[in-house]
């Protein structure tokens, strides 16, 4: 059997940003409009459209630089928008064959169809040609198309031709059909480019006539492969976009489930198909997203993420299990949606006398139940942060340490200090600046000896300012009882805190 | 009774980015809280001693002097301990030094020099207790706070070691010049330090001292300190963490809060004023020493000086045959040498005249200028080429009794390499320790602010290059010309509280000093003993050595200094002394140049591009008015436009007399033998002495210091005084009071002048010389400035263009024929050209060039592309295509055109090994048919541009002349041709934007076509409207009316358009 004859088909469009956006805003489409990318207030034009063109606006222009200019609608990139029209385009020419080939970059798209033996379907080249640019026209987006045998030969034409239109290439006429075509339809790399800036070869029929073998001798194998590129000679390996390996499984209950454990079942089974869906690829599952549809509407979204990626459904289950145990949903649920990401099932290699580790998978449910206690983020080890903020310190992960721990780093012989966490309130008088007297526990104290004030402030460049005074006082309560004490004020606020007691 | 309470341990912004407030902020804030006295110890330096001692004797304070010395014997200074996070580096302990006496300062000076120059590299370095044991006499030590020896001892190893470490104190300085430093900075961790201090203090028995560790005049330059650390550890604040300060209480405390801080520690405060007392030592008490030079057997310094200037006069004199001038020669020199003989000054002179016989020995141009060109002395030793008797300038202005501050000798050398040698003779002749260069203190500017804030808040490399590229760089800045602007500008948006903080923080560090680095050529000079007056340390250049003071600060104290400049247009003469001799067979004598004709007609002209000091805009604008035809109308148009006279109204008035427009007249009748010879109108600062010594009876002194009041912007006290003297004195001669008013008018109005008239001869001269050389030399004159770039107004392509319009032949570069630099070629016709150096390449490399150069001259020339890529293979593929490109190799045999060489040098420059050549004729190439197409002449144009910079092919406005004349565009040339006040269009290259800061705010554009320069205004306000325009284009048409007043001619703009560069592809393609 004879192999089909090759027959590609390109869509290409510009300023893929824009049309994203525009797509569905269609008043806006007879008017200047741009797209800017970036953080506020260092945002740039990353994409525009003709109108706005005509005005003088370039990409990169900042957002001052635009204020100068005036009736030119302003919209913020959104990567969503576009994500979806992309896959509204991929649809489409999906429709025409089930060989696509996506290369877009960052502000275009682009995608070739393999059309080969699609004549019966739909028709000569030319005709499909004309219903792909039609089909792509009625999702709101401008493009060209070509259609070659040639794969590189359609991408370089598609890129040069003119929005709205479409061409067909006979085969054995690329060299002809792109000889006219500007250099920058080939993605040159910066040095090519200025190789042949200084030759003054600008079109495709000028690097296509020049002498393939002197081109190889002063450019190498991407001079001749650019050389074939230009004259349409260049041969390709398809890569057909293949549906991504989304691990998810979703089920709607027949009826509102308010009993944990009635989903848990459920949950069981769809684990149980994840697993055996990512086992089949040799990965194990790194964590699992249940997203729960509640009555009325809401959806409910926790996610588990053990030390390790496991494939041990019970540990999932348990996991789960503690981790909604902990955060309830606040309705029925309607149905039950699992997004597992895959991950590796290689083990942590422990050293022979590293000391003995309880089971990675028994010791993670040990701490998902104690987060199911104390709140996320309350689990780990404290870490003091490098700054002079009393009480600096972050939660880190729990990990297998490094390194020996070094000797006891505190000195010995200091005086022994309660800290009192929460700080608690107290009232506190002051005269000449200085604290006189203050109620703490409902009882009254008389200030003896105050040793301050020690001052610390700090990030005086950011929101995040603070600053407090603190004070050690020695204080008699109205019985006689003596309290040493560290009195804390949040010069912000103005508010006192009692934070140590002393022994 | 009040408490008084001195501080004894602060460190100024010179402590580089260690703390926060410049010397002057901290008096003024002791003076506001009636500190009687105030002690400055930077790190490791008395960087900042000379501005606060300066600041601190106009506000009577005391000011002691001493330093912050790092000391490594004591081990590292305290960090926070390992188990806190935090980025401290191991640094040594820092030891506070006070000078009590002279001998202490000496001693200090010593100690800092002998670790700093221990180093072999600028750094900081640090002293040993050897070096400290050696220096100690003198000097009182503090214990130190956090960063002292003591708190680090006690930290890490306890209170005995805190009492060890003290008692190695008081070993080392003695026990009654040691004293325990307690500070409180309302720190927890510090109280338990200072308890244990003050036992150690009670049972050593040695006083406790209270100090506040002083960082910062007020607690709101705690940020800057902040950010300064920030700066210094190269880390965001936001990741600083520990590094940054607990709190802000390091700032100038009061009396009240020091004595309510310490009252619980008896004698704390009293021993500040104490101690204070004992510090007798004041920089004013420097004992500095003139410089010797050593003379032989029987003679004295006065006695040889005398007989080289007996020698000089004969010499100078001797040709000019004028008995009478020579009798004023002697005289003037008599009473000179005796005023130089009584203040002592003979060694300065013979240094200086030493440094001129090296640079003769050595065949080195050198010319001295400034005040110095005054002295008859200086003329008779050939320090200057002015002769003041001739010129009657007025010796006062150099030299009088009265001054406290030494003469100042510039001289002006040939730029870099003939300047370096004579540095380095005087370091060789005077010793390390005997010279140094002055420093010159960086300080924190528009962009460097901008940039290093930015970094420390976070914000990436792209947005604060942007930002940087949009400070303002005009000299002129308008009302929109802030940095709030800037910062607006660049994207940013200033309501927003971060960016706010940040354009403050940019603001507030403006002017503080970021390093120091080294004057350009101020050298200090002292016979071997210069670190016993100011420490020394290394410079980044290697084998330079640095004063820790800077050039003010030098004067300011009286040391005495010469200055080495480089000037350019020096080594332009010295390489037109050599050229024209070679070249045009005739020999040139700087010193005996004739006046000559062509050449003032040239300046009457205009036509000075490359001339020094006459070529600027403003300049050309002026000289036809002032039309020059001797050597006395140079030097008043050199010193006429300079912002001095223009913002004086000088520069009008003078102009229109000497075009006969308006009358002579004098202020007063007896002013009319000063002001004769300007017209009336006073110019130059010898006039403003003579003018006080005229109506007022000034002596010499006396007038030049009322020259100094009016120089300095902050004496207005003293110019008050001196203003009502001089009033007395002219109303005693009768002067009345409006006639008083208008001398005092122009004296005040001389107080941004630039130039004394002895400076203005000096550059005259050279500017004649430039002129003359022009004229007459022109190939020589070109070769030699296109050799000396940069230097001057005017970029190489213009040079060239300027020199092509005046008839030279300029030839392009050449493998076959350039060497490095430009070069001489004679033609056939007897002619000279210019031929361009392969310098003018651009990133071609000096070793590759010279490596072309020579195989060229060994074995001839190069036959093929492949030829030279093989002869020559230091030359990489960039450059090998750059010489492509720019056609330098167009004159090799197989080689048609500029595409054919870069064909064939893609190829030559990746050639095969030797083995696989062997088989050539499997590498030989098919075809020979040329597949690339010559270049066009926009091409060429682009490339010349491109990669040289200039272009010797017609101008870029010739192939556009066709299209520019019929929309009526003129050239140039025919701008001369129309009248005043008639509307015109024109169209060039722009070669200048000016926007000068006595301009109010207008834009002076200056653009090239292929038939001259064509001046353009541009308001304001056409500025606001058009400032992309204005800035950033190319080529510019320009419509407005002309303006052509006495020859001077502008085109005043009324709108600004943009010549596209594609309008500039179509017109050239027309051509083919």
């Amino acid at each position: 059997m004879s192999q089909p004859a090759e027959i590609y088909a390109c869509i290409h469009a510009t300023e893929f940003p824009a049309q994203a956006l525009l797509r569905l805003r269609p008043e806006l489409s007879k008017q200047p409009c741009v797209v800017m990318e970036g953080e506020p207030p260092l945002q740039q034009v990353c994409s525009l459209n003709r109108r706005a063109r005509a005005l003088g606006i370039m990409r990169g222009m900042t957002q001052v630089e635009m204020d100068t200019f005036s009736g030119v609608s302003v919209l913020r990139r959104s990567l969503s928008e576009e994500a979806a029209t992309k896959a509204a385009l991929l649809e489409c020419a999906g429709g025409f064959s089930p060989r696509v080939e996506d290369r877009s970059d960052n502000t275009a798209f682009l995608s070739v169809i393999d059309i080969a033996g699609t004549r019966a379907l739909f028709g000569s080249p030319e005709t499909l040609a004309q219903n792909l640019l039609h089909h792509i026209r009625a999702l709101g987006i401008t493009a060209s198309t070509a259609v070659s045998s040639n794969f590189h030969a359609a991408v370089a034409l598609a890129k040069g031709l003119p929005a709205q239109t479409a061409k067909v290439v006979p085969t054995g006429e690329e060299s002809t059909a792109l000889a006219s075509l500007p250099l920058t339809v080939l993605d040159l790399n910066a040095q090519q480019a200025e190789i042949f800036s200084l030759w003054g070869i600008r079109t495709l029929g000028m690097l296509g006539a020049l002498p393939e073998k002197e081109l190889i001798a002063r450019m190498g194998q991407s001079g001749k492969r650019l050389r074939e590129s230009a004259r349409g000679e260049m041969s390709h390996l398809f890569l057909p976009l293949e549906p991504a390996f989304h691990l998810t499984e979703r089920m709607e209950l027949d009826s509102p489930v308010e009993v944990l454990d009635a989903l848990l079942f459920v949950v069981n089974l769809m684990l149980d198909q994840l697993i055996r869906r990512a086992t089949a690829r040799i990965l194990a599952l790194a964590s699992v997203s249940i997203t729960l549809t509640l009555e009325g509407g809401a959806t409910f979204t926790r996610t588990v993420r053990p030390a390790l990626p496991s494939d041990d459904r019970q540990l999932w289950l348990k996991l789960l299990h503690l981790d909604l145990d902990a955060h309830p949903p606040q309705a029925a649920i309607l149905a039950v949606t699992l997004d597992a990401e895959p991950g590796s099932t290689s083990k942590v290699q422990l050293g022979l006398f590293s000391p003995q580790l309880p089971e990675p998978s028994r010791l993670d449910v040990t701490l998902a139940r104690i987060s199911a206690i104390v709140g996320d983020g309350n689990v780990g080890r404290a870490v003091l942060t490098d700054t002079h903020q009393p009480d600096g310190f972050r939660m880190e992960p729990f990990s297998v340490p490094s390194s020996e721990p070094s000797e006891s780093p505190y000195p010995p012989l200091r005086p022994a200090m309660r800290r009192l966490r929460p700080a608690e309130a107290a009232f506190v008088t002051i005269t000449n600046e200085r604290p006189i007297t203050f109620v703490f526990r409902d009882r009254r104290y008389t200030v003896e000896y105050a040793y301050g004030p020690w001052l610390t402030g700090g990030e005086w460049w950011s929101a995040t300012l603070w600053g407090c005074e603190q004070w050690d006082l020695v204080a008699r309560a109205q019985d006689g009882a003596i309290l040493c004490c560290c009195l804390i004020r949040d010069l912000l606020s103005d508010q006192w805190k009692m934070v140590d007691l002393y022994d | 009774m009040t408490e008084q309470y001195i501080e004894l341990h602060a460190a100024s912004a010179f402590s580089f980015l260690q703390a926060a407030s410049p010397p002057e902020d901290l008096i003024e804030r002791a003076v506001a809280l009636e500190m009687p006295a105030m002690a400055l110890l930077d790190h490791n330096g008395v960087y900042g001693s000379a501005r606060f001692h300066t600041s601190a004797q106009r506000n009577s304070l005391r000011a002691h002097i001493g330093a912050e010395v790092s000391v490594s014997s004591f081990g590292p200074r305290l960090t926070p301990p390992a188990w806190l996070p935090h980025q401290h580096n191991n640094e040594p302990t820092r030891l506070p030094l006070l000078c009590a006496s002279r001998i202490g300062y000496q001693n200090l000076c010593q100690l800092i020099t002998q670790f700093k120059m221990r180093e072999s590299t600028k750094c900081d370095g640090a002293a040993t207790f050897d070096d400290l044991g050696q220096y100690a006499s003198g000097l009182v030590c503090l214990t130190g706070g956090d960063e002292g020896p003591l708190a680090a001892a006690l930290t890490h190893s306890g209170e005995t070691a805190g009492r060890e470490t003290v008692e190695q104190l008081t070993r080392i300085f003695g026990r009654e010049n040691v004293y325990v430093e307690v500070q409180r900075h309302q720190e927890r961790e510090e109280e338990w330090r200072n308890q244990a201090a003050i036992r150690i203090a009670h049972s050593l028995k040695l006083p406790v001292i209270a100090t506040n560790g002083v960082r910062y005049a007020t607690t709101y330059e705690r940020e800057i300190h902040d950010l300064f650390t920030a700066i210094l550890h190269h880390v965001e604040l936001d990741q600083a963490g520990r590094l940054l300060a607990i709190n802000s209480q390091r700032h100038l405390r009061s009396a009240q809060e020091m004595a309510a801080l310490f009252r619980d520690v008896p004698g704390a405060i009293e021993n500040t004023v104490h101690l204070s007392s004992r510090l007798d030592f004041e920089l004013s008490d420097l004992g500095y020493e003139f410089p010797l030079y050593p003379v032989p057997d029987g003679e004295t310094m006065d006695s040889f000086l005398r007989k080289r200037v007996a020698e000089g006069v004969e010499r100078r004199y001797g040709p000019k045959n004028n008995p009478g001038l020579m009798a004023r020669a002697k005289k003037q020199v008599e009473h000179e040498l005796a005023l130089i003989a009584k203040l002592g000054f003979e060694g300065y002179f013979l240094i200086v005249w030493d440094i001129i016989c090296f640079c003769k020995r050595n065949d080195i141009l050198v010319q001295g200028r400034g005040s110095a060109a005054n002295s008859a002395v200086c003329y008779a030793l050939e320090i200057t080429a002015i002769d003041p008797v001739e010129m009657e300038l007025l010796f006062e202005r150099f030299l009088s009794e009265s001054r406290k501050e030494w003469p100042d000798i510039d001289l002006d050398l040939p730029s870099e390499d003939k300047r370096e040698q004579a540095i380095q003779y005087v370091y060789q002749r005077y010793g390390e320790l005997g010279a140094a260069m002055t420093a010159n203190v960086i300080t924190y500017r528009g962009k460097s602010a901008a940039r290093e804030t930015g970094k420390a808040l976070g914000f990436d490399e792209d947005t604060l290059g942007r930002l940087a590229s949009l400070v303002g760089q005009w000299e002129w800045r308008g009302a929109t010309d802030t940095m709030a602007h800037s910062f607006h500008h660049a994207g940013f948006d200033i309501q927003h509280p971060r960016i706010a903080k940040y354009l403050e923080l940019s603001m507030r560090i403006q002017d503080l000093p970021r390093h120091l680095g080294q004057h350009s050529g101020g050298m200090v000079i002292c016979q071997g003993q210069l670190n016993h007056v100011v420490p020394l340390e290394r410079a980044s250049m290697p084998g330079r050595t640095v004063v820790q003071w800077d050039k003010e600060d030098c004067a300011d104290l009286g040391l005495i200094k010469v200055d080495l400049l480089g000037l350019g247009m020096m080594a332009v003469l010295k390489d037109c002394l050599e050229l024209i001799p070679e070249h045009y067979g005739e020999r040139v004598d700087l010193a005996q140049l004739p006046q000559d004709d062509e050449v003032y007609r040239t300046l009457q002209q205009a036509d000075t591009v490359g001339m020094f000091q006459v070529e600027s805009r403003a300049q050309m604008a002026s000289l036809p008015r002032n039309h020059p035809d001797r050597f006395y109308d140079l030097v008043v148009q050199v010193a006429i436009i300079r912002p001095g006279p223009i913002i004086g109204q000088m520069m009008h008035p003078y102009m229109r007399r000497r075009q006969k427009k308006e009358a002579v007249t004098y202020p007063h009748p007896s002013l009319e033998p000063v002001l004769k010879r300007t017209l009336g109108v006073p110019l130059f600062q010898e006039q403003l002495l003579r003018i006080a010594m005229t109506v007022a009876n000034f002596s010499g002194a006396e007038a030049d210091e009322l020259r100094r009041a009016v120089g300095m912007r902050r004496s207005w006290e003293r110019m008050k005084n001196l203003e009502v003297k001089l009033r007395a004195g002219m109303a005693a001669n009768g002067i009345d009071l409006k006639t008083q008013d208008t001398i005092v008018q122009n004296i005040s109005s001389f107080a941004l002048y630039g130039f004394p008239e002895s400076h203005a001869a000096s550059f005259a001269l050279i500017a004649y010389a430039s002129a003359y050389f022009k004229v007459k030399y022109l190939a020589a004159f070109t070769c030699a400035i296109l050799n000396n770039q940069p230097m001057g107004f005017y970029s190489a392509a213009v040079l060239v263009k300027d020199a092509q319009r005046h008839g030279l032949r300029v030839k392009p570069i050449d493998v076959q024929a350039s060497d490095w630099p430009c070069t001489i070629e004679h033609e056939s016709d007897g002619s000279l050209s210019l031929r361009i150096g392969i310098g003018y390449a651009k990133s071609l490399s000096r070793f590759a060039a010279d490596a072309l150069v020579a195989s060229r001259r060994s074995e001839g020339l190069f036959r093929s592309a492949e030829d030279l890529a093989q002869r020559v293979p230091s030359l990489n593929r960039n450059e090998l295509t750059r010489l492509a490109q720019i056609g330098a190799l167009n004159q090799l045999d197989s080689i048609r055109h500029r595409r054919d060489a870069l064909w064939q040098v893609e190829r030559a420059g990746k050639l095969e090994g030797p083995l696989f050549r062997r088989d050539s004729e499997s590498l030989r190439e098919d075809s020979v048919a040329l597949p690339l197409q010559q270049m066009n002449i926009e091409e060429r144009l682009v490339a010349d541009y491109a990669g040289t910079g200039l272009t010797v092919g017609k101008h870029p406005m010739y192939y556009r002349r066709p299209e520019l004349r019929r929309s009526n565009i003129l050239s140039a040339q025919e701008l001369r041709t129309r009248r005043d006040g008639e509307q015109v269009r024109v169209a060039g290259c722009i070669i200048a934007r000016q926007r000068p800061g006595t301009a109010k705010g207008f834009i002076f554009i200056s653009m090239e076509d292929e038939t001259g320069i064509a001046n353009v205004i541009v308001t304001p306000d056409l500025y606001e409207r058009d400032r992309s325009v204005v800035t950033r284009s190319r080529f510019l048409l320009v419509e407005g009316p002309l303006q052509n007043q006495d020859n001077v001619i502008h085109v005043k703009a009324t709108r600004l358009t943009v010549l596209s560069d594609r309008a500039l592809e179509v017109q050239s393609h027309d051509f083919h």
